[in-house]
């Protein structure tokens, strides 16, 4: 007999085992699912809590790096040729000293802040490739373009001094960018001018720190005290701290209900074993080894187990989705089930070999 | 010297060799105080041996011994010739498996299973194809008369009936060694007739059958009685 004849004899001989004893099974299906319930209604909503807090702070930017220079202080875009030899990091752009502008057709319309631009990537804010644009064509945030006055996001747009740029579209403006709002920019291709705030963007919050060093040692100004930066660091930790906690918590309720099912189901396939001695006593005595006893509990606990993970996680999503509580996502709830199903058979394994050690003369001898 | 475990069974020639021998063996569950010492006999194909002896002299654990569920103390236990006294757990359920029958005094059938299910209990433990043991469990289930209704559970059926439910399930296998322990221990006449019939058809394949027994009906229709 092959090995996979013999397994498949094992596990049908455990699924007919199972079904012949349907209280005993109900009773270890019902407390693994309630393990994954328990876990998942617990844990996993502090999981789920964690996630949504996380893509929150995420959200408002915690990894970026503001510095903004005195108009004296001499930083220059090819700062940002020596920024992009930095690892770890998402997005930069320079920025110019803002340019008040009106609407060319409405002399003394409403003035709007319009800034050259620097930068490798404004495909990111919904622009198209400007390598070959002339520097004057502005895109604008639509906050802008109602305030210039321009429903069709085209049209003159004049500095009082009488320098002319052409608004030629809208951008939309990342949450790192949000401070500049209302936002318009003209994106230059050379690297020359003044710039009076640079924008990095770090590839992930914990290397803001590191990040913001490296950036500060790039900038090769005239005049150091003239530049100031701030950085999304304390939000940064506030997001370890938040991970670090909610994580924790998780992870040790998961542990303490895990530990608690798995000597509840020991218990139970424990109190079982002995109800049944005499079954394994005769399994033993009519040929089976101590080994394939062994294995049919385990394979049996397994099947059980795993039908009780798939009940729990099905219950605890309907009773998450109508509680309008956050979801922990698919790998959490993949991650629980399978954990489930190993701590059943886990909890087996003491059970089963009491199992196999049952002597078949002190089982079947009648008295 | 260990034994291999066997891959098929091969139906045994009827001859009268010797299949199972103890030499001088001995055991006992407390070392202070043997159940047997230094006990030896040999017990050859196709005949059917009585076990007698008053209760507490060692009867069903010279069987189990014999079916190797104990080891003996001291001694050996061949099996065709095979030293098996020594064998792995393995090789020794594998043995039981493959070359054993067992009746026990209460058939001990599982009452959660089908009495087929019981019958084809050792299907599994031997590695054998369940289509064809089923079909033989027919065959054998028709021949004693227990051919119930395929869903019927052993709580449904009478005490002789389970008796020779239990025959059947021993028999599966062919088996070169039937042992019996009390096997119409609990029965009436008609069924402990039927039980003993049973065991000399069997016996007349060229099967040693060993009986443990108090039952006189049964020891006088045995070939040879071993008193302890």
């Amino acid at each position: 007999m092959t090995t996979l004849r013999r397994w498949s004899a094992v596990v049908r001989e455990a699924v007919a085992t199972g079904w012949a004893q349907p209280v005993a099974s109900i009773v270890t299906i019902v407390v693994i699912a309630g393990m994954c319930t328990a876990v998942l209604l617990t844990s996993g909503r502090t999981v789920g809590a964690e996630q949504a807090i996380l893509g929150s702070i995420d959200a408002e930017g915690t990894r970026s790096i503001i510095i903004r220079a005195e108009p004296t202080a001499g930083l220059d875009p090819t700062v940002l040729d020596r920024i992009k030899q930095i690892q770890g990091i998402q997005w930069a752009g320079a920025f110019g000293p803002a340019l008040d502008v009106t609407n060319a057709a409405f002399p003394g319309a409403t003035r709007v802040p319009v800034r050259l631009a620097w930068g490798d990537d404004f495909q990111r804010l919904g622009l198209p490739n400007t390598s070959s644009v002339p520097g004057s064509s502005v895109w604008a945030s639509s906050n802008a373009l109602d305030s210039l006055g321009m429903p069709d996001q085209v049209g003159g747009a004049t500095t009082g001094d009488g320098r002319n740029f052409a608004v030629v579209g809208t951008l939309t403006t990342p949450d790192y960018l949000t401070f500049l709002e209302p936002l318009a920019i003209a994106p230059q291709t050379d690297r020359v001018g003044q710039v009076s705030v640079l924008v990095v963007v770090a590839a992930r919050p914990d290397l803001v720190a590191p990040v913001s060093d490296a950036v500060l040692s790039v900038l090769a100004v005239d005049d150091p005290t003239l530049i100031t930066f701030s950085t999304s660091e304390n939000l940064a930790e506030l997001r370890a701290l938040v991970q670090g906690q909610l994580g924790s918590f998780g992870r040790n309720l998961v542990i303490l209900i895990f530990s608690l099912t798995a000597v509840l189901v020991a218990a139970i396939l424990y109190g079982l074993v002995m109800l049944r001695r005499r079954d394994f006593g005769r399994r033993r005595a009519l040929g089976a080894s101590r080994s394939l006893i062994i294995g049919l509990l385990l394979t049996q606990t397994g099947i059980l187990a795993l039908t009780g993970a798939a009940i729990g996680s099905a219950t605890a999503t309907i009773a998450l989705i109508t509680t309008g509580d956050p979801l922990p996502g698919p790998y959490y709830f993949a991650a629980v089930s399978i954990l489930a199903a190993a701590v059943g058979v886990t909890a087996a394994v003491l059970p089963a070999i009491a199992a196999a050690q049952r002597d078949p003369l002190k089982e079947l001898r009648v008295p | 010297m260990p034994v291999e475990p066997p891959t098929s069974f091969v139906a045994a020639p009827v001859g009268g060799e010797v299949v199972v021998e103890a030499r001088e063996m001995s055991f006992g569950y407390d070392p202070t105080m043997p159940v047997l010492s230094d006990w030896s006999a040999t017990f050859r194909a196709a005949e059917v041996v009585a076990v007698t002896g008053p209760s507490g002299r060692g009867k069903s654990t010279l069987l189990y011994l014999l079916g190797l569920m104990l080891r003996p103390t001291s001694g050996q236990i061949l099996v065709e010739g095979v030293d098996v006294s020594k064998a792995s757990d393995r090789a020794r359920s594998l043995l039981r498996a493959h070359r054993f029958g067992f009746v026990f005094q209460d058939a001990a059938l599982d009452a959660t299973r089908t009495v087929l299910d019981n019958v084809t209990e050792t299907s599994l433990y031997r590695g054998a194809s369940k289509t064809a043991d089923r079909r033989r469990a027919v065959e054998l289930m028709d021949q004693f008369g227990v051919n119930l209704r395929a869903a019927a559970k052993p709580g449904q059926v009478s005490g002789g009936q389970a008796q020779r439910i239990a025959l059947c399930r021993a028999l599966l296998n062919n088996p070169r060694i039937l042992l019996a322990d009390e096997p119409t221990g609990n029965l009436d006449a008609v069924s402990s007739d039927l039980v003993i019939t049973a065991l000399h058809t069997q016996a007349a394949t060229g099967t040693t059958v060993i009986v443990v027994t108090h039952d006189p009906a049964l020891v006088a229709r045995c070939d040879r009685r071993i008193d302890l």
